[in-house]
């Protein structure tokens, strides 16, 4: 990683930067994990300047504010033994949820007639730097780490706006007779995004479908599949 | 309470642990908790919005979203991975920054920083912060800063800058910027003692 964006952490931990600066520096922070232990601290710090500028609001605020969040529902809270980040999608090995269930209805079906469709390789595996940088710029930008089945994490960048998902991990090497792919998923329409080797790292960049509210990936027969036979081992929610 | 005793918060004003605890209690819906919390962090959080914001009336509206924010998403706060004062003046300062910079002030902002000669605005700034600061020890560490670091530092904390507008306002290059913002706050980090 270059030297360049960490030295932005001064800059993000002051809140002092621009929009599009920001998605590319919290995509770092995922990544990094002495960054991330750095900006604690200059948060910290921070912190500590606006304290030293304390002053008293009025009486009537307080009032204000307890009888509002009489009226505001909390956030749930975080499972225990997930990742903290609300940020965070948890992979549905444990078969919660709606989306699980749609998987597991259209992976029943596909089994059946998969393998007779020819799936493409995603094209756009290395988007260019413009092409990341506008989708990292994007006004409705919504950066995701997930954690992944069998270990290791994905960033996941998605905008409606621009139209397109970024989906990048370290992935294991498959067995030749596998894949990975990758899937967009809106409503109970789950649509192939095409197919990625593994071996090191990998980002693809491809098409959002409007209607899209999550991306996933499966590994397939190598070649790819029409639908999923597999359980996802990442699924990201890519609206806001 | 044994919810925090696998970890060492980091104080800010010596009274950490506890908020961390009156965090932890408000995530599962203690409203009393919140209160006493309320009590304890509003005169920071409206401190550091009312130095950002200016203007009064919007300082107020800007506080009681982030103390309405604070209720809302406490579930989010990690006493593993920061102090409850920082997170919290965290959501405090974020919110105040979107509110200078929302579209329709852009243009004001704009404006203002076309007109204000860089001279003014750092002196402006300079002069408040000698003046205001509280913590004698915060005044002391920012004094030991190179006048640069104290500059970028300060006009983006507390003047709800961006850095490009810093480096505008200063006449310097952005990498410079950049890095004094980083530079001098590792700094104030280590002069003020914050762990890591």
């Amino acid at each position: 990683m270059n030297e360049e964006i960490h030295t932005l952490s001064g800059a993000y931990a002051l809140n002092a930067l621009p929009l599009r600066e920001l998605g590319e520096f919290e995509g770092h922070l995922s990544r990094c994990e002495t960054c991330a232990i750095e900006v604690r601290g200059l948060r910290e710090t921070a912190a500590r300047l606006g304290v030293a500028v304390a002053e008293a609001p009025p009486r009537a605020l307080k009032a204000r504010v307890m009888a509002q969040i009489a009226e505001v529902r909390q956030e749930p809270p975080v499972v225990a033994g997930e990742p903290a980040e609300p940020e965070v999608v948890v992979p549905l090995r444990r078969g919660r949820g709606r989306w699980a269930l749609a998987l597991a209805a259209v992976a029943a079906v596909a089994a059946v007639s998969a393998g007779v469709v020819a799936v493409n390789e995603i094209r756009a595996r290395d988007a260019s730097i413009q092409e990341t940088q506008s989708l990292l710029a994007a006004p409705d930008a919504v950066v995701r780490k997930v954690k992944m089945v069998g270990g290791g994490t994905a960033t996941v960048v998605a905008s409606a706006a621009y139209g397109k998902v970024m989906f990048t991990s370290d992935l294991p090497a498959l067995d030749p007779s596998k894949t990975y792919q990758m899937w967009v998923i809106g409503g109970e329409r789950v649509r192939s995004a095409g197919t990625m080797d593994g071996g090191g790292v990998r980002t693809a960049t491809v098409g959002l479908p409007e209607g899209t509210d999550h991306v996933g990936v499966t590994v397939e027969p190598a070649g790819g599949s029409q639908q999923p036979t597999t359980d996802p081992i990442m699924l990201a929610k890519v609206t806001a | 309470m044994g919810f925090v005793n696998d970890v060492v918060p980091i104080s800010v004003t010596g009274r950490g642990p506890e908020l961390d605890e009156l965090l932890v209690l408000v995530a599962r819906g203690d409203e009393t908790a919140f209160e006493r919390l309320y009590d304890k962090l509003i005169a920071s959080v409206f401190g550091l919005i009312r130095r950002v914001v200016r203007d009064r009336a919007q300082a107020e509206e800007v506080a009681q979203e982030v103390m309405v924010e604070v209720w809302r998403t406490a579930a989010r706060f990690d006493p593993a991975r920061g102090g409850a004062m920082s997170w919290v003046m965290t959501v405090a300062h974020r919110r105040a920054v979107d509110r200078v910079r929302s579209a329709q002030a852009s243009s004001d902002r704009e404006n203002r920083v076309a007109q204000m000669g860089a001279d003014v605005a750092y002196d402006h700034v300079a002069e408040t912060v000698t003046t205001r600061l509280e913590g004698e020890r915060v005044r002391r560490c920012l004094d030991g800063l190179t006048e640069l670091q104290r500059q970028a530092v300060t006009m983006a904390y507390y003047g709800g800058y961006s850095y490009p507008e810093v480096a505008g306002l200063l006449k310097v290059p952005l990498g410079t910027v950049k890095t004094r913002m980083r530079d001098g706050l590792v700094r104030l980090r280590d002069c003020m003692g914050v762990e890591r």
